[in-house]
Protein backbone atom coordinates (compact mmCIF):
# COMPACT_ATOMS: atom_id res chain seq x y z
CA UNK A 1 0.00 0.00 0.00
CA UNK A 2 1.59 3.26 -1.10
CA UNK A 3 1.22 6.62 0.64
CA UNK A 4 -1.70 7.68 -1.59
CA UNK A 5 -3.61 4.49 -0.85
CA UNK A 6 -2.78 4.82 2.83
CA UNK A 7 -4.16 8.37 2.86
CA UNK A 8 -7.39 7.29 1.14
CA UNK A 9 -7.81 4.39 3.53
CA UNK A 10 -7.22 6.67 6.51
CA UNK A 11 -9.82 9.10 5.15
CA UNK A 12 -12.44 6.35 4.84
CA UNK A 13 -11.62 5.09 8.34
CA UNK A 14 -12.04 8.60 9.76
CA UNK A 15 -15.37 9.08 7.99
CA UNK A 16 -16.66 5.74 9.25
CA UNK A 17 -15.54 6.47 12.81
CA UNK A 18 -17.22 9.89 12.72
CA UNK A 19 -20.39 8.23 11.37
CA UNK A 20 -20.33 5.93 14.38
CA UNK A 21 -20.66 8.93 16.68
CA UNK A 22 -23.37 10.57 14.59
CA UNK A 23 -25.59 7.69 13.49
CA UNK A 24 -25.62 5.59 16.67
CA UNK A 25 -26.90 8.38 18.98
CA UNK A 26 -29.50 9.37 16.38
CA UNK A 27 -30.82 5.84 15.97
CA UNK A 28 -30.36 4.71 19.58
CA UNK A 29 -31.20 1.15 18.54
CA UNK A 30 -30.05 -1.86 20.48
CA UNK A 31 -29.11 -3.54 17.20
CA UNK A 32 -27.46 -0.55 15.56
CA UNK A 33 -24.84 -0.77 12.78
CA UNK A 34 -21.24 -0.60 14.01
CA UNK A 35 -19.18 1.76 11.88
CA UNK A 36 -16.00 1.23 13.94
CA UNK A 37 -16.03 -2.47 13.05
CA UNK A 38 -16.61 -1.47 9.44
CA UNK A 39 -13.63 0.88 9.60
CA UNK A 40 -11.34 -1.80 11.07
CA UNK A 41 -12.45 -4.38 8.51
CA UNK A 42 -12.07 -1.89 5.67
CA UNK A 43 -8.53 -0.99 6.71
CA UNK A 44 -7.49 -4.50 7.76
CA UNK A 45 -7.73 -5.96 4.27
CA UNK A 46 -5.34 -3.25 3.05
CA UNK A 47 -2.51 -3.83 5.57
CA UNK A 48 -0.50 -6.54 7.21
CA UNK A 49 -2.20 -8.52 10.00
CA UNK A 50 0.07 -7.05 12.65
CA UNK A 51 -0.77 -3.47 11.71
CA UNK A 52 -4.45 -4.39 11.48
CA UNK A 53 -4.27 -5.70 15.02
CA UNK A 54 -2.62 -2.47 16.16
CA UNK A 55 -5.27 -0.39 14.42
CA UNK A 56 -8.03 -2.46 16.02
CA UNK A 57 -6.37 -2.18 19.41
CA UNK A 58 -6.04 1.60 19.10
CA UNK A 59 -9.59 2.22 17.92
CA UNK A 60 -10.93 -0.21 20.49
CA UNK A 61 -9.06 1.47 23.33
CA UNK A 62 -10.27 4.88 22.17
CA UNK A 63 -13.93 3.81 22.08
CA UNK A 64 -13.48 1.96 25.39
CA UNK A 65 -12.53 5.25 26.98
CA UNK A 66 -16.12 6.41 26.46
CA UNK A 67 -17.67 3.25 27.86
CA UNK A 68 -18.71 3.03 31.47
CA UNK A 69 -17.25 -0.47 31.90
CA UNK A 70 -15.17 -3.05 30.07
CA UNK A 71 -12.12 -0.88 29.42
CA UNK A 72 -9.85 -2.98 27.18
CA UNK A 73 -12.55 -5.40 26.02
CA UNK A 74 -13.23 -3.44 22.84
CA UNK A 75 -9.49 -3.17 22.20
CA UNK A 76 -9.07 -6.92 22.51
CA UNK A 77 -12.06 -7.68 20.31
CA UNK A 78 -11.11 -5.23 17.55
CA UNK A 79 -7.47 -6.37 17.59
CA UNK A 80 -8.56 -9.97 17.08
CA UNK A 81 -11.11 -9.04 14.41
CA UNK A 82 -8.63 -6.78 12.59
CA UNK A 83 -5.93 -9.43 12.62
CA UNK A 84 -8.35 -12.11 11.43
CA UNK A 85 -9.73 -9.91 8.66
CA UNK A 86 -6.26 -9.04 7.41
CA UNK A 87 -5.20 -12.67 7.52
CA UNK A 88 -8.23 -13.62 5.42
CA UNK A 89 -7.98 -10.63 3.06
CA UNK A 90 -7.33 -12.81 0.04
CA UNK A 91 -10.83 -14.20 0.33
CA UNK A 92 -12.80 -11.10 1.08
CA UNK A 93 -13.55 -7.69 -0.26
CA UNK A 94 -13.82 -9.01 -3.76
CA UNK A 95 -16.32 -7.39 -6.09
CA UNK A 96 -19.10 -9.46 -4.64
CA UNK A 97 -21.75 -7.81 -2.50
CA UNK A 98 -22.83 -11.02 -0.80
CA UNK A 99 -19.29 -11.94 0.22
CA UNK A 100 -18.62 -8.44 1.51
CA UNK A 101 -21.88 -8.50 3.47
CA UNK A 102 -20.98 -11.88 4.95
CA UNK A 103 -17.53 -10.54 5.83
CA UNK A 104 -19.03 -7.56 7.65
CA UNK A 105 -21.60 -9.78 9.35
CA UNK A 106 -19.00 -12.25 10.61
CA UNK A 107 -16.62 -9.48 11.60
CA UNK A 108 -19.22 -7.68 13.70
CA UNK A 109 -20.51 -10.90 15.21
CA UNK A 110 -16.97 -12.02 16.09
CA UNK A 111 -16.31 -8.63 17.65
CA UNK A 112 -19.46 -8.85 19.80
CA UNK A 113 -18.67 -12.39 20.91
CA UNK A 114 -15.13 -11.52 21.95
CA UNK A 115 -16.31 -8.28 23.54
CA UNK A 116 -19.08 -9.72 25.74
CA UNK A 117 -16.90 -12.66 26.79
CA UNK A 118 -13.96 -10.38 27.61
CA UNK A 119 -16.24 -8.00 29.48
CA UNK A 120 -17.67 -10.97 31.49
CA UNK A 121 -20.26 -8.73 33.12
CA UNK A 122 -23.34 -10.73 32.08
CA UNK A 123 -25.11 -13.81 33.38
CA UNK A 124 -25.18 -16.85 31.11
CA UNK A 125 -28.76 -16.18 29.96
CA UNK A 126 -28.11 -12.51 29.20
CA UNK A 127 -24.87 -13.41 27.43
CA UNK A 128 -26.64 -16.02 25.30
CA UNK A 129 -29.40 -13.55 24.41
CA UNK A 130 -26.83 -10.90 23.55
CA UNK A 131 -24.71 -13.19 21.38
CA UNK A 132 -27.49 -15.14 19.70
CA UNK A 133 -30.11 -12.43 19.27
CA UNK A 134 -28.92 -8.87 19.60
CA UNK A 135 -25.43 -9.42 18.21
CA UNK A 136 -26.85 -11.28 15.23
CA UNK A 137 -29.31 -8.46 14.55
CA UNK A 138 -26.60 -5.86 15.00
CA UNK A 139 -24.27 -7.82 12.70
CA UNK A 140 -26.99 -8.04 10.06
CA UNK A 141 -27.62 -4.32 10.36
CA UNK A 142 -23.89 -3.65 10.12
CA UNK A 143 -23.67 -5.78 6.98
CA UNK A 144 -26.56 -3.99 5.26
CA UNK A 145 -25.49 -0.50 6.25
CA UNK A 146 -21.85 -1.33 5.62
CA UNK A 147 -22.49 -2.36 2.02
CA UNK A 148 -24.30 0.92 1.40
CA UNK A 149 -21.71 3.01 3.24
CA UNK A 150 -18.73 1.40 1.50
CA UNK A 151 -20.40 1.85 -1.89
CA UNK A 152 -20.93 5.53 -1.11
CA UNK A 153 -17.35 5.91 0.13
CA UNK A 154 -15.84 4.17 -2.89
CA UNK A 155 -14.92 7.47 -4.61
CA UNK A 156 -13.11 8.55 -1.46
CA UNK A 157 -11.28 5.27 -0.94
CA UNK A 158 -10.31 4.73 -4.57
CA UNK A 159 -10.40 1.02 -5.51
CA UNK A 160 -12.31 -0.29 -2.55
CA UNK A 161 -12.12 -3.88 -3.67
CA UNK A 162 -8.39 -4.19 -3.98
CA UNK B 1 6.17 -11.03 13.50
CA UNK B 2 2.43 -10.40 12.96
CA UNK B 3 1.56 -13.04 15.50
CA UNK B 4 3.86 -11.36 17.99
CA UNK B 5 2.18 -8.00 17.43
CA UNK B 6 -1.24 -9.59 17.91
CA UNK B 7 -0.05 -11.26 21.06
CA UNK B 8 1.26 -7.94 22.34
CA UNK B 9 -2.10 -6.29 21.60
CA UNK B 10 -3.94 -9.07 23.41
CA UNK B 11 -1.64 -8.80 26.41
CA UNK B 12 -2.09 -5.02 26.56
CA UNK B 13 -5.87 -5.41 26.26
CA UNK B 14 -5.96 -7.93 29.08
CA UNK B 15 -3.80 -5.64 31.16
CA UNK B 16 -6.18 -2.75 30.46
CA UNK B 17 -9.11 -4.89 31.57
CA UNK B 18 -7.29 -5.93 34.70
CA UNK B 19 -6.33 -2.39 35.68
CA UNK B 20 -8.03 -1.03 38.79
CA UNK B 21 -10.39 1.88 38.27
CA UNK B 22 -8.02 4.46 39.71
CA UNK B 23 -5.29 3.34 37.29
CA UNK B 24 -7.44 3.06 34.16
CA UNK B 25 -9.29 6.36 34.63
CA UNK B 26 -6.22 8.57 33.87
CA UNK B 27 -5.72 6.67 30.59
CA UNK B 28 -9.39 6.77 29.62
CA UNK B 29 -9.68 10.41 30.70
CA UNK B 30 -6.61 11.33 28.67
CA UNK B 31 -8.09 9.68 25.58
CA UNK B 32 -11.43 11.44 26.15
CA UNK B 33 -9.77 14.84 26.51
CA UNK B 34 -7.50 14.52 23.46
CA UNK B 35 -8.18 12.00 20.72
CA UNK B 36 -11.88 11.49 21.43
CA UNK B 37 -12.78 15.08 22.30
CA UNK B 38 -13.99 16.04 18.78
CA UNK B 39 -15.94 12.79 18.52
CA UNK B 40 -17.53 13.34 21.91
CA UNK B 41 -18.63 16.78 20.71
CA UNK B 42 -20.12 15.24 17.58
CA UNK B 43 -21.86 12.57 19.61
CA UNK B 44 -23.27 15.15 22.01
CA UNK B 45 -24.69 17.12 19.08
CA UNK B 46 -26.31 14.00 17.62
CA UNK B 47 -27.77 13.10 20.99
CA UNK B 48 -29.21 16.59 21.36
CA UNK B 49 -30.74 16.33 17.91
CA UNK B 50 -32.39 13.07 18.89
CA UNK B 51 -33.63 14.49 22.19
CA UNK B 52 -35.02 17.52 20.38
CA UNK B 53 -36.84 15.26 17.94
CA UNK B 54 -38.30 13.16 20.76
CA UNK B 55 -39.25 16.31 22.63
CA UNK B 56 -41.04 17.71 19.57
CA UNK B 57 -43.00 14.45 19.24
CA UNK B 58 -43.92 14.67 22.92
CA UNK B 59 -44.99 18.27 22.51
CA UNK B 60 -47.13 17.42 19.50
CA UNK B 61 -48.77 14.61 21.46
CA UNK B 62 -49.37 16.94 24.39
CA UNK B 63 -50.86 19.59 22.10
CA UNK B 64 -53.24 17.03 20.54
CA UNK B 65 -54.22 15.76 23.99
CA UNK B 66 -54.93 19.29 25.14
CA UNK B 67 -57.01 19.97 22.03
CA UNK B 68 -59.06 16.84 22.68
CA UNK B 69 -59.45 17.79 26.34
CA UNK B 70 -60.54 21.28 25.34
CA UNK B 71 -63.23 19.78 23.09
CA UNK B 72 -64.47 17.59 25.94
CA UNK B 73 -64.37 20.52 28.32
CA UNK B 74 -66.63 22.54 26.05
CA UNK B 75 -69.19 19.72 25.88
CA UNK B 76 -68.98 19.28 29.65
CA UNK B 77 -69.44 23.01 30.18
CA UNK B 78 -72.63 22.97 28.10
CA UNK B 79 -73.91 19.89 29.89
CA UNK B 80 -73.07 21.47 33.23
CA UNK B 81 -74.99 24.61 32.33
CA UNK B 82 -77.98 22.52 31.26
CA UNK B 83 -77.96 20.54 34.49
CA UNK B 84 -77.67 23.75 36.53
CA UNK B 85 -80.72 25.11 34.78
CA UNK B 86 -82.56 21.88 35.46
CA UNK B 87 -81.58 21.93 39.12
CA UNK B 88 -82.71 25.52 39.39
CA UNK B 89 -86.07 24.63 37.88
CA UNK B 90 -86.44 21.64 40.21
CA UNK B 91 -85.76 23.86 43.22
CA UNK B 92 -88.36 26.37 42.07
CA UNK B 93 -91.02 23.73 41.42
CA UNK B 94 -90.22 22.32 44.90
CA UNK B 95 -92.10 18.98 44.71
CA UNK B 96 -93.67 16.41 42.39
CA UNK B 97 -90.78 16.43 39.96
CA UNK B 98 -88.97 13.34 38.64
CA UNK B 99 -85.61 14.01 36.96
CA UNK B 100 -84.80 11.70 34.06
CA UNK B 101 -82.20 11.26 31.38
CA UNK B 102 -83.27 11.22 27.73
CA UNK B 103 -81.88 8.13 26.03
CA UNK B 104 -82.28 9.37 22.50
CA UNK B 105 -80.07 8.30 19.65
CA UNK B 106 -78.25 10.93 17.67
CA UNK B 107 -80.57 12.11 14.92
CA UNK B 108 -79.35 12.19 11.34
CA UNK B 109 -79.33 15.61 9.72
CA UNK B 110 -82.80 16.38 8.40
CA UNK B 111 -84.60 13.88 10.66
CA UNK B 112 -87.32 15.15 12.99
CA UNK B 113 -87.36 13.44 16.39
CA UNK B 114 -90.91 12.84 17.61
CA UNK B 115 -90.34 10.65 20.67
CA UNK B 116 -87.81 10.01 23.42
CA UNK B 117 -87.09 7.21 25.86
CA UNK B 118 -86.54 8.30 29.45
CA UNK B 119 -84.49 6.50 32.11
CA UNK B 120 -87.30 6.68 34.70
CA UNK B 121 -90.70 4.99 34.78
CA UNK B 122 -93.63 4.16 37.01
CA UNK B 123 -91.36 3.15 39.88
CA UNK B 124 -90.32 6.80 40.09
CA UNK B 125 -93.91 8.07 39.99
CA UNK B 126 -94.25 8.67 36.26
CA UNK B 127 -97.54 7.77 34.59
CA UNK B 128 -99.13 8.12 31.18
CA UNK B 129 -99.79 11.74 30.16
CA UNK B 130 -97.37 13.13 32.71
CA UNK B 131 -96.00 16.46 31.41
CA UNK B 132 -92.35 16.47 30.44
CA UNK B 133 -90.65 19.83 30.82
CA UNK B 134 -87.21 21.41 30.78
CA UNK B 135 -85.70 24.67 32.03
CA UNK B 136 -86.85 26.37 28.83
CA UNK B 137 -90.38 25.02 28.66
CA UNK B 138 -92.61 22.26 27.31
CA UNK B 139 -90.91 19.19 25.85
CA UNK B 140 -93.79 16.72 25.54
CA UNK B 141 -95.85 14.27 27.53
CA UNK B 142 -95.44 10.67 28.57
CA UNK B 143 -97.00 8.35 26.02
CA UNK B 144 -96.37 5.09 27.85
CA UNK B 145 -94.61 4.19 31.07
CA UNK B 146 -92.89 1.01 32.20
CA UNK B 147 -91.52 0.42 35.69
CA UNK B 148 -88.02 1.62 34.78
CA UNK B 149 -88.45 3.60 31.59
CA UNK B 150 -91.01 5.63 29.73
CA UNK B 151 -91.65 6.90 26.22
CA UNK B 152 -92.23 10.59 25.66
CA UNK B 153 -94.31 12.03 22.85
CA UNK B 154 -92.43 15.20 21.91
CA UNK B 155 -94.25 18.33 20.79
CA UNK B 156 -93.05 17.53 17.29
CA UNK B 157 -95.22 14.38 17.26
CA UNK B 158 -98.21 14.69 14.89
CA UNK B 159 -100.63 13.76 17.72
CA UNK B 160 -99.34 16.31 20.20
CA UNK B 161 -101.73 19.07 21.35
CA UNK B 162 -101.61 21.57 24.20
CA UNK B 163 -103.88 24.43 25.16
CA UNK B 164 -101.95 27.71 25.20
CA UNK B 165 -102.30 31.43 25.70
CA UNK B 166 -100.36 34.65 25.71
CA UNK B 167 -98.58 35.77 28.87
CA UNK B 168 -101.33 38.22 29.77
CA UNK B 169 -104.03 35.58 29.20
CA UNK B 170 -105.85 37.67 26.60
CA UNK B 171 -105.50 35.27 23.67
CA UNK B 172 -106.05 31.52 23.74
CA UNK B 173 -105.48 28.79 21.19
CA UNK B 174 -104.41 25.20 20.66
CA UNK B 175 -100.78 24.37 19.83
CA UNK B 176 -100.16 21.79 17.12
CA UNK B 177 -96.91 20.56 15.57
CA UNK B 178 -96.07 22.25 12.29
CA UNK B 179 -95.73 19.87 9.35
CA UNK B 180 -92.32 20.30 7.75
CA UNK B 181 -88.90 18.78 7.14
CA UNK B 182 -85.63 19.43 8.93
CA UNK B 183 -85.62 22.25 11.44
CA UNK B 184 -89.06 23.39 10.24
CA UNK B 185 -90.42 20.10 11.63
CA UNK B 186 -89.80 21.38 15.13
CA UNK B 187 -91.88 24.52 14.65
CA UNK B 188 -95.32 24.75 16.18
CA UNK B 189 -98.65 26.25 15.18
CA UNK B 190 -101.00 28.16 17.46
CA UNK B 191 -104.42 27.52 15.95
CA UNK B 192 -107.97 28.61 16.73
CA UNK B 193 -106.94 32.10 17.77
CA UNK B 194 -109.91 34.44 17.68
CA UNK B 195 -110.02 36.29 14.39
CA UNK B 196 -110.33 39.68 16.05
CA UNK B 197 -106.95 39.38 17.81
CA UNK B 198 -103.56 39.99 16.26
CA UNK B 199 -100.30 38.70 17.75
CA UNK B 200 -97.02 40.42 17.07
CA UNK B 201 -93.88 38.43 16.25
CA UNK B 202 -91.96 37.68 19.43
CA UNK B 203 -95.08 37.31 21.58
CA UNK B 204 -94.49 34.60 24.16
CA UNK B 205 -96.94 31.72 24.38
CA UNK B 206 -97.37 29.63 27.52
CA UNK B 207 -99.58 26.74 28.54
CA UNK B 208 -103.05 27.81 29.67
CA UNK B 209 -103.76 24.98 32.10
CA UNK B 210 -106.91 24.07 30.19
CA UNK B 211 -107.16 20.45 29.14
CA UNK B 212 -105.85 19.04 32.41
CA UNK B 213 -102.46 17.78 31.24
CA UNK B 214 -100.12 20.75 31.52
CA UNK B 215 -100.40 23.25 34.36
CA UNK B 216 -100.65 26.90 33.51
CA UNK B 217 -97.55 28.99 32.92
CA UNK B 218 -95.05 26.72 31.14
CA UNK B 219 -93.38 28.38 28.11
CA UNK B 220 -94.30 26.82 24.78
CA UNK B 221 -92.70 29.18 22.27
CA UNK B 222 -92.75 32.59 20.64
CA UNK B 223 -94.72 33.86 17.68
CA UNK B 224 -92.83 34.05 14.40
CA UNK B 225 -95.58 35.09 12.00
CA UNK B 226 -99.17 34.47 11.01
CA UNK B 227 -99.92 31.65 8.62
CA UNK B 228 -102.55 32.22 5.97
CA UNK B 229 -105.22 29.58 6.25
CA UNK B 230 -108.47 28.93 4.44
CA UNK B 231 -110.43 29.13 7.69
CA UNK B 232 -112.04 32.53 7.87
CA UNK B 233 -113.13 32.53 11.50
CA UNK B 234 -109.84 32.04 13.29
CA UNK B 235 -106.16 32.79 12.89
CA UNK B 236 -103.11 30.47 12.97
CA UNK B 237 -99.64 31.57 14.05
CA UNK B 238 -96.29 29.91 13.51
CA UNK B 239 -94.33 29.47 16.77
CA UNK B 240 -90.67 28.95 17.47
CA UNK B 241 -90.59 26.36 20.29
CA UNK B 242 -88.92 27.23 23.57
CA UNK B 243 -87.04 23.91 23.54
CA UNK B 244 -85.02 22.23 20.80
CA UNK B 245 -85.89 18.51 21.12
CA UNK B 246 -82.74 17.45 19.24
CA UNK B 247 -80.55 18.78 22.05
CA UNK B 248 -82.54 17.47 25.01
CA UNK B 249 -80.45 15.29 27.31
CA UNK B 250 -82.03 15.75 30.73
CA UNK B 251 -85.69 16.44 31.51
CA UNK B 252 -88.11 16.71 34.39
CA UNK B 253 -91.37 14.81 34.51
CA UNK B 254 -94.19 16.28 36.56
CA UNK B 255 -96.23 13.76 38.52
CA UNK B 256 -100.01 13.84 37.92
CA UNK B 257 -100.56 15.44 41.34
CA UNK B 258 -98.03 18.17 40.61
CA UNK B 259 -99.55 18.80 37.19
CA UNK B 260 -102.83 19.73 38.84
CA UNK B 261 -101.19 22.45 40.95
CA UNK B 262 -100.03 25.89 39.99
CA UNK B 263 -96.36 26.22 38.98
CA UNK B 264 -96.23 29.83 40.07
CA UNK B 265 -93.39 31.90 38.61
CA UNK B 266 -91.03 28.94 38.16
CA UNK B 267 -90.40 29.72 34.48
CA UNK B 268 -90.98 33.45 34.73
CA UNK B 269 -88.06 33.69 37.21
CA UNK B 270 -85.98 31.41 35.08
CA UNK B 271 -84.51 34.12 32.87
CA UNK B 272 -83.40 36.20 35.85
CA UNK B 273 -81.88 33.23 37.63
CA UNK B 274 -80.12 32.05 34.49
CA UNK B 275 -78.58 35.44 33.91
CA UNK B 276 -77.25 35.47 37.48
CA UNK B 277 -75.91 31.93 37.09
CA UNK B 278 -74.21 32.88 33.83
CA UNK B 279 -72.48 35.78 35.54
CA UNK B 280 -71.33 33.54 38.39
CA UNK B 281 -70.10 30.92 35.94
CA UNK B 282 -68.17 33.54 33.99
CA UNK B 283 -66.46 34.75 37.16
CA UNK B 284 -65.63 31.17 38.22
CA UNK B 285 -64.27 30.34 34.76
CA UNK B 286 -62.14 33.47 34.78
CA UNK B 287 -60.66 32.54 38.15
CA UNK B 288 -59.98 28.98 37.02
CA UNK B 289 -58.30 30.25 33.84
CA UNK B 290 -56.09 32.59 35.83
CA UNK B 291 -55.12 29.78 38.22
CA UNK B 292 -54.23 27.53 35.26
CA UNK B 293 -52.08 30.27 33.73
CA UNK B 294 -50.22 30.77 37.01
CA UNK B 295 -49.67 27.01 37.34
CA UNK B 296 -48.34 26.79 33.76
CA UNK B 297 -45.97 29.70 34.40
CA UNK B 298 -44.70 28.02 37.55
CA UNK B 299 -44.06 24.74 35.66
CA UNK B 300 -42.27 26.57 32.87
CA UNK B 301 -40.02 28.29 35.39
CA UNK B 302 -39.24 24.95 37.05
CA UNK B 303 -38.46 23.32 33.70
CA UNK B 304 -36.17 26.18 32.68
CA UNK B 305 -34.36 25.96 35.99
CA UNK B 306 -33.92 22.18 35.67
CA UNK B 307 -32.63 22.56 32.09
CA UNK B 308 -30.03 25.09 33.17
CA UNK B 309 -28.85 22.79 35.96
CA UNK B 310 -28.48 19.73 33.71
CA UNK B 311 -24.87 18.91 32.72
CA UNK B 312 -24.51 16.48 29.77
CA UNK B 313 -22.84 13.21 30.79
CA UNK B 314 -20.09 11.61 28.66
CA UNK B 315 -21.97 9.43 26.15
CA UNK B 316 -21.16 5.72 25.51
CA UNK B 317 -18.99 4.38 22.68
CA UNK B 318 -19.66 1.84 19.97
CA UNK B 319 -19.82 -1.21 22.20
CA UNK B 320 -22.80 -3.56 21.95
Amino acid sequence: MNARQAGRTAAVVVVLVVLQFIVQPLLAWRAAPDFVVMAVLYAAVRMRPGWAAVLGFGLGLATDSLALSGFGAGALALAVVGFGASWLKGMFFADNVAINAAFLFLGKWAFDIVYVIAQHGMSFGALAAQVLVWSVLSAAMTAVVGIVALAMLRPLGGDATS
Amino acid sequence: MDIAVLALCIVLSVLAMALPVEAREPIAGGLRRTLMAPLVTVQRGATQWRLAWLESEKLALGRDTLAAAAGDANALRLENARLRELLGLGARLKWGIVPAVALQERARPGDVITSLVLSAGTNAGISTYSPVVGPDGVIGLVQSADPKSSVVMLFSHPDFRVSAMTLDGSVFGIVYPHAGDGSAGYLLELRNVAFRTLLKPGTEIITSGLGGTFPRGIPVGTVIQEINTTEGWSRTYLLRPAVNPASVTSVMVMTPERAQEDVGNAWADSATVQAAERRMTAVADSLARRAAELEAARRRAQADSARRDTTPKPPGGGQP
